[in-house]
């Protein structure tokens, strides 16, 4: 019996012990202030290139770019980007922005890091895959571009509302852009590199944009950037005092238009580069040297338009988009890379949401000049890109 | 330079044009509302992210960091991630 009662007892008491505890009610989940995500985007496809030399087709990409976002709170926000992709069989990690923001007041932001540079709007804006609505960049970004796309130094940004119209501004130094006096790749010689980590002289590049957005709906924005510093390394007796000035002029316009029924988006830019004068050197033979110079002058634009049925009936027709865009890039007579380009491109767009994109895009590039092309000689090249971008 | 200027003659009336035929009956920042300047400014850049794409955690970091980087004013920033955050 008492065997019974214990056991009894033992039973009902944690039960007793647990109503008598009556836990508080649990507290409603309360997010912390810092806060860290993890987004990115990423993007592959298949390409068919046809020229003088034949036709190609491969499958191309797979990029990963990361990016991280963490915020410290209300005012302090740190952005990082990197971009794995595959070039050549080998592995490239591109280390694209890392940095820190602090909002002052209503009306500035200071940036510190390594940033995108507001030079025009398509290196901060425009160029992730699964914005870009094309399978590449146009002509005079990237590879063999002409405009810059990041720099380390500290920003200075913000917005203004001026009655119905906004103005934003940014003002930045940077380590700036780097000549190549063409030592070690003489067939690059005058151009400029912008991934400048350290400095390579004790001249600060200053640059800015001024943008407004004249409409009250915020549809139309004009901008106009300007970058400039000296390119030559310190110390260098030929090159220590040559200088580069940049600008750009760029717009955009989106809006829904009723009568089209849907979504118009123009983008467009214009980049112009100039380094002083300078003299290079052409390898002969190993021990002879040619002296050259050349007026080095290069300038790049394009211009885009989308249109996308937003307001169709249909929810398959509403997701597709028709782009075309033309691109133009001259890069200095005299130079050994002097090139002249144009480019035709225009494609259909499948959007599976907001952030998932199939392109199919045709582009004929006409080339004068170029890598590996003597000058003179004209190429065609013919592309279709079968693209896919998601943005996560 | 001859071809710049054919894009402009053609892409700058092109914007003018479109923006004059679509009825512009737009107030001034501070009479909008959240859900009037989710819809004006978000589709600039990209496609416009509906309220459901991120939690209302995540809509506050996502709102500070296309502060900075679109440069939005902190009014517009402040109505859109108030709107975003409700709609959720
Ligand atoms: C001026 C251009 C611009 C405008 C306007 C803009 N965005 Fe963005 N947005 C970007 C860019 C560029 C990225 C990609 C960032 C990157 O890849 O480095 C982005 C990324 C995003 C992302 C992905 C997550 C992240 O933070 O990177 C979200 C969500 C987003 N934007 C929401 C919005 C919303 C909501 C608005 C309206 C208030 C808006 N954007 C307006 C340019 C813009």
């Amino acid at each position: 019996m008492k065997k019974l009662q214990l056991l009894l007892m033992a039973m009902v008491l944690p039960a007793a012990l647990a109503v008598a505890q009556d836990d508080p009610a649990p507290e409603p989940y309360k997010p912390s202030k810092t806060q860290f995500m993890i987004r990115g985007y990423g993007h592959a496809g298949l390409e068919f290139i046809k020229n003088e030399d034949g036709t190609e087709s491969t499958f191309v990409g797979s990029t990963f770019a990361p990016i991280f976002l963490f915020k410290h709170n209300d005012r302090l926000i740190f952005e990082a980007e990197l971009e794995f992709s595959f070039e050549e069989n080998q592995l490239q990690v591109g280390f694209e922005y890392a940095n820190l923001s602090y909002i002052l007041n209503d009306y500035m932001t200071l940036r510190m890091g390594k940033f995108l540079l507001p030079f025009g709007t398509f290196g901060e804006r425009l160029h992730p895959s699964w914005i870009n609505k094309f399978s590449n960049m146009p002509l005079g970004f990237g590879h063999d571009g002409i405009a810059p796309s990041s720099g380390t130094g500290v920003e200075l940004r913000g917005a203004i509302p001026v009655g119905n119209a906004k103005l934003l501004y940014y003002a930045y130094a940077t380590n700036g852009p780097r000549l190549n006096t063409g030592v070690d790749a003489p067939d690059e010689a005058g151009q400029i590199h912008y991934d400048n980590f350290f400095d390579n002289n004790n001249n600060k590049a200053l640059g800015g944009r001024l943008a407004l957005l004249p409409f009250a709906n915020s549809s139309l924005e004009l901008g106009a950037s300007a970058y400039g510093g000296k390119v030559g390394d310190r110390g260098d007796s030929l090159y220590a005092d040559v200088g580069a000035f940049l600008y750009a002029f760029d717009l955009s316009y989106v809006r829904q238009v009723g009568f089209l029924g849907g979504t118009v988006d123009i983008k467009a830019q214009y980049n112009n580069t100039s380094v002083d004068k300078a003299t290079y050197f052409e390898p002969e033979t190993d021990t002879t040297f040619t002296p050259y110079s050349f007026d080095n002058q290069s300038y790049s634009y394009f211009a885009q338009v989308a249109y996308r049925p937003t307001k169709a009936g249909s929810n398959a027709l509403k997701n597709f988009e028709l782009v075309g865009r033309y691109s133009f890039l001259q890069t200095p007579e005299g130079a050994e890379w002097e090139t002249k380009a144009s480019q035709w491109a225009v494609g259909i767009n499948y959007w599976l949401s907001w952030r998932v994109v199939f392109k199919l895009n045709y582009q004929r590039t006409i080339a004068e000049g170029g890598h590996d092309v003597p000058a003179g000689v004209t190429t065609t090249t013919d592309g279709v890109f079968i693209h896919w971008a998601i943005g996560f | 330079m001859k071809r710049i200027k054919t894009i402009l003659i053609f892409v700058l009336p092109l914007a003018v044009g479109l923006f004059l035929a679509g009825s512009c009956a737009s107030a001034r920042v501070s009479m909008k509302t959240g859900a009037q300047l989710w819809g004006e400014n978000c589709m600039r850049c990209h496609n416009t992210p509906s309220p459901a794409a991120y939690n209302n955690v995540d809509w506050a970091t996502i709102g500070l960091h296309m502060r900075v980087r679109a440069n939005l004013t902190a009014e517009e920033t402040r109505k859109v991630v108030e709107f975003l955050q409700s709609a959720n």
